[in-house]
């Protein structure tokens, strides 16, 4: 493997940013059934959206609004760094990136120690796209060390990698056959699924995330250009995130509707500890996992055509929320908290809609929560002429039977189905952080 | 194709405005210290002096009428450390590399003048930075071309023997000898990798694809075209003229052979190329036209890759230290090549390749492109003060 990091060379950068701010603050008092029922939305609201393109100006004049601000940053190729090193990996808890690619590869290193020095490179390359540096010329002696599609000087532009590995990683090729994560298996076929082989699993997954589509390819390439010999891609998918609009914070989905609403929160590090990473002891899991987390990754086209012929009723109801607001159909705030011991029939929530399903919100369920971090994808058409569009779904989990597949197994039969199909994807373990600069990627797993 | 420009070599000399200059260390907004070197025809830089080792720009101002390439250079033995290929007239183009301990000089290389060194000035210090490679020159590459013209005309007589075999082959009816002699004589082709930009629309003729003219183009001729008919049925008298067609052609270029050319810069440049060519049109399967041989086309086409490096290994061993790793690489796919190669003789088609043996292949043709890269930039003859 040709492996020459650039030193990095730190560019002065305003600190990194505060862990995202939790969509889960207090809102206001919850309305009455009724008035959700009758579809009554805060006027508000709805003023802002007619305004149109006048919303935009209004915007800017008010109060600071630290994701505009973010967004502006991103827009300038021009967001902090994220720090690299820690006990856990950076990509997993901050507010997603506006850009990003999730790429699936398998190991092609001939040996036990090529796949570690693969590990170190990943690593290597990881620490400096994230830092920030300037390639330096090689002279007369080759082609130039980068690729020069973010210039002159590497710009860390809130690059994240978030490596992981895959069950297949752990068949006899490595010798880690017995340090196989208990939980790391090839993804399930659910009932309403259509997976495609050629877009499922691999040995190794990796994201890259962005403020920018150029930061995120730069990212790739390096990488790629510098573990050649050491694994090759199998699929990939990129994925974007639309800004939140009119405002707020989460953005909206290719059907409509804002994804992300209710994520567990990321600045409790009692819920992190007990919904997303894998704790040091947990029964059955080799020590190595401690401070990873299982990343399910899965691809999941929607039939917007088929969507854009449903009223907006009907679609309200799948969903369990209003598509101009994300208000929970039985609240007048995004962050309202459905009462559905109130409505115990689904009469405004129905049963089986997706919200109420993915998150029934009993103390029971309260453990199957996971931490979603979904992107949107477009990618041409189909064979019929229909957009090929929809979310890159991934999310992070300290058990993926005990969560994911808690979850899925709740949705399956869901009237949304109808709508979307998941055709790819896989279950992985992120690696556990790379604490310091001797540190790399799986080096628990690996020395 | 690739085309690099070329300094004309030349010894005249002549006197022109002399405008040297040296301004003092500015900066280029990154906060790293620059320095803007004044070259012309006929004085090469001025004293310049750095308070020590380090990443350092230099503003090369061109204020010369004409264009011209500018070297910085170790004046003890003309190793170059950096240099700008085409600097054009009045422009200021930045040089940016790490300096370390040790003496340099500015070579500047203006068209229609003589070669110019500028003074030479020392780096204090015990820090070690870019490195120098000591260039290669014309006088060096030279040899190497006869050399190389000489094994083509050798492998194309074979060729020329091979394509008349096949065309008597189809000219008898005979298209399972036809079979045979068609992948004899099209690997035979193909371990002339270096030689192609010499080929000229010989090339086109003898192993053109059918993308620009379509399968059923009579425009489309040569090796590729045979395939497509031998392995899709069609009749010995549909392909006799083909196949006679691709023997003249082969024996028409085996006679213009003495008078043909090949450039020296392309026997540092098709050491990654003919590869780089496999990568895109062999391992794909893109030029599989029936036969399912392009695995073995890639296995002639590292043999074509070895024959250049065995004339520059002479060259390549003082400069590229990634040289062995280049030899192990090409071991390495060649091994996974051959393991698809029935017991028979025939070859697994690489649409055929389980999903594991495709990227074992890929990442080994990948790694060895990587670490083949660096020999076009380092085999690129260069002028240097000693050819005058």
């Amino acid at each position: 493997m040709t492996s020459e990091p650039p030193r990095p060379e730190p560019e002065s950068q305003p600190p990194a940013p505060a862990p995202a701010p939790s969509v889960k603050s207090p809102g206001p008092g919850r309305r009455s059934f009724l008035r959700g029922m009758a579809g009554g939305v805060a006027g508000g609201v709805v003023a802002g959206g007619v305004a149109g393109a006048a919303a935009g100006y209004a915007y800017r004049n008010t109060p600071p609004d630290p994701a505009a601000a973010a967004n502006e940053a991103a827009l300038q190729g021009r967001l902090p760094a994220v720090p690299f090193h820690g006990k856990y990996q950076a990509g997993i808890l901050p507010p997603s990136q506006r850009a990003s690619v999730v790429v699936s590869f398998d190991a092609t290193a001939d040996s036990r120690a090529g796949l570690t020095e693969l590990f170190q490179t990943v690593t290597d390359r990881a620490r400096a796209l994230t830092t920030g540096y300037t390639p330096q010329p090689v002279g007369i002696g080759g082609p130039p060390s980068d690729s020069g599609v973010l210039g002159p000087t590497v710009v860390p532009d809130g690059l994240t990698v978030t490596f992981g590995v895959g069950s297949t990683m752990f068949d006899g090729r490595y010798g880690l056959a017995g340090l196989r994560p208990a939980q790391l298996v090839p993804m399930r076929s659910f009932p309403n699924d259509n997976l495609d082989p050629a877009q499922c699993g691999g040995d190794l997954i990796m994201q890259l995330s962005a403020g920018n589509t150029d930061t995120v390819l730069h990212a790739l390439r390096d990488i790629a250009k510098n573990t050649r010999g050491g694994m090759q891609a199998n699929w990939r998918i990129d994925g974007f995130l639309s800004p939140a609009r009119p405002a707020g914070t989460v953005p909206r989905n290719m059907l409509g509707f804002m994804d992300g609403i209710s994520n567990p929160s990321v600045t409790s590090a009692a819920q992190m500890d007990s919904l997303v990473w894998i704790q040091p002891g947990t029964t059955g899991e080799p020590a190595w996992t401690a401070g990873g987390s299982y990343f399910v990754v899965r691809l999941i086209r929607m039939f917007v055509e088929f969507w854009d012929r449903v009223d907006v009723y009907e679609q309200e109801t799948m969903i369990g929320r209003r598509r101009d607001t994300g208000f929970p159909l039985d609240s007048d705030s995004i962050d309202g908290t459905p009462d559905y011991a109130l409505d115990p029939t689904g009469d405004v929530i129905p049963l089986t809609a997706h919200m109420r399903l993915a998150n029934p919100r009993t103390p029971q369920t309260e453990s199957s929560r996971i931490l979603r971090r979904a992107y949107n994808y477009d990618r041409g058409l189909d064979q019929v002429g229909n957009l090929d569009m929809g979310l890159v779904f991934t999310c992070f989990q300290q058990d993926i039977h005990r969560q994911f597949e808690a979850v899925q197994t709740r949705l399956i039969g869901e009237p949304l189905v109808d709508y979307i199909s998941p055709f790819g994807g896989g279950y992985f373990l992120a690696l556990p952080g790379v604490t310091d600069s001797n540190d790399y990627f799986g080096r628990a797993l690996l020395a | 194709m690739r085309t690099r420009r070329l300094l004309a070599a030349t010894s005249a000399t002549l006197a022109a405005a002399l405008a040297v200059a040296l301004a003092g260390c500015g900066s280029d907004g990154t906060g790293q210290p620059s320095d803007v070197v004044t070259v012309s025809s006929n004085q090469c830089g001025s004293t310049w002096h750095l308070a020590g080792p380090g990443w350092h720009t230099f503003e090369i101002s061109n204020q010369s009428t004409g264009g011209g390439e500018i070297d910085l250079i170790d004046p003890a033995n003309g190793a170059v450390y950096d240099e700008i290929e085409n600097i054009g007239p009045d422009t200021t183009t930045p040089m940016s590399l790490d300096v370390g301990s040790g003496k340099y000089a500015f070579l500047c290389l203006f068209q229609d003048f003589s070669p110019l060194a500028g003074p030479t000035v020392t780096v204090g210090g015990h820090a070690s930075g870019t490195a120098a490679i000591l260039p290669v020159t014309y006088n060096d590459v030279l040899p190497l071309a006869s050399k190389y013209q000489r094994y083509t005309e050798t492998g194309l007589q074979v060729l020329a023997r091979e394509t008349a075999t096949l065309a008597a082959d189809v000219r008898h009816g005979n298209l399972t000898a036809a079979k045979r002699d068609w992948l004899t004589a099209h690997l035979q082709y193909e371990t002339l990798g270096a030689a192609y930009d010499a080929f000229g629309n010989f090339d086109d003729e003898i192993d053109g694809r059918a993308d620009a003219v379509g399968l059923n183009s009579p425009k489309w001729t040569g090796f590729y075209r045979l395939e497509y008919g031998l392995w899709h049925g069609q009749s010995a008298a549909e392909l006799r003229p083909v196949a006679s067609t691709l023997d003249t052609n082969v024996r028409q270029l085996l006679a213009s052979w003495p008078t043909q050319q090949i450039p020296l810069l392309d026997i540092g440049l098709r050491t990654h190329e003919i590869l780089e060519n496999a990568l895109e049109f062999q391992l794909t399967g893109h030029d599989d036209y029936g036969s399912g041989t392009t695995l073995a086309t890639t296995v002639a086409n590292i043999a074509g890759t070895r024959e250049l490096l065995s004339l520059l290994h002479l060259l390549l061993a003082p400069r590229y230290p990634g040289l062995p790793a280049v030899y192990t690489g090409l071991e390495q796919l060649q091994a996974l090549l051959v393991k698809e190669q029935r017991p028979n003789g025939t070859w697994v088609p690489v649409s055929q390749l389980p999903l594991a043996a495709h990227q074992a292949i890929d990442a080994a043709c990948d790694q060895v492109l990587a670490e083949l890269a660096p020999i076009a930039s380092i085999a690129e003859p260069r002028n240097t003060a000693n050819d005058f």
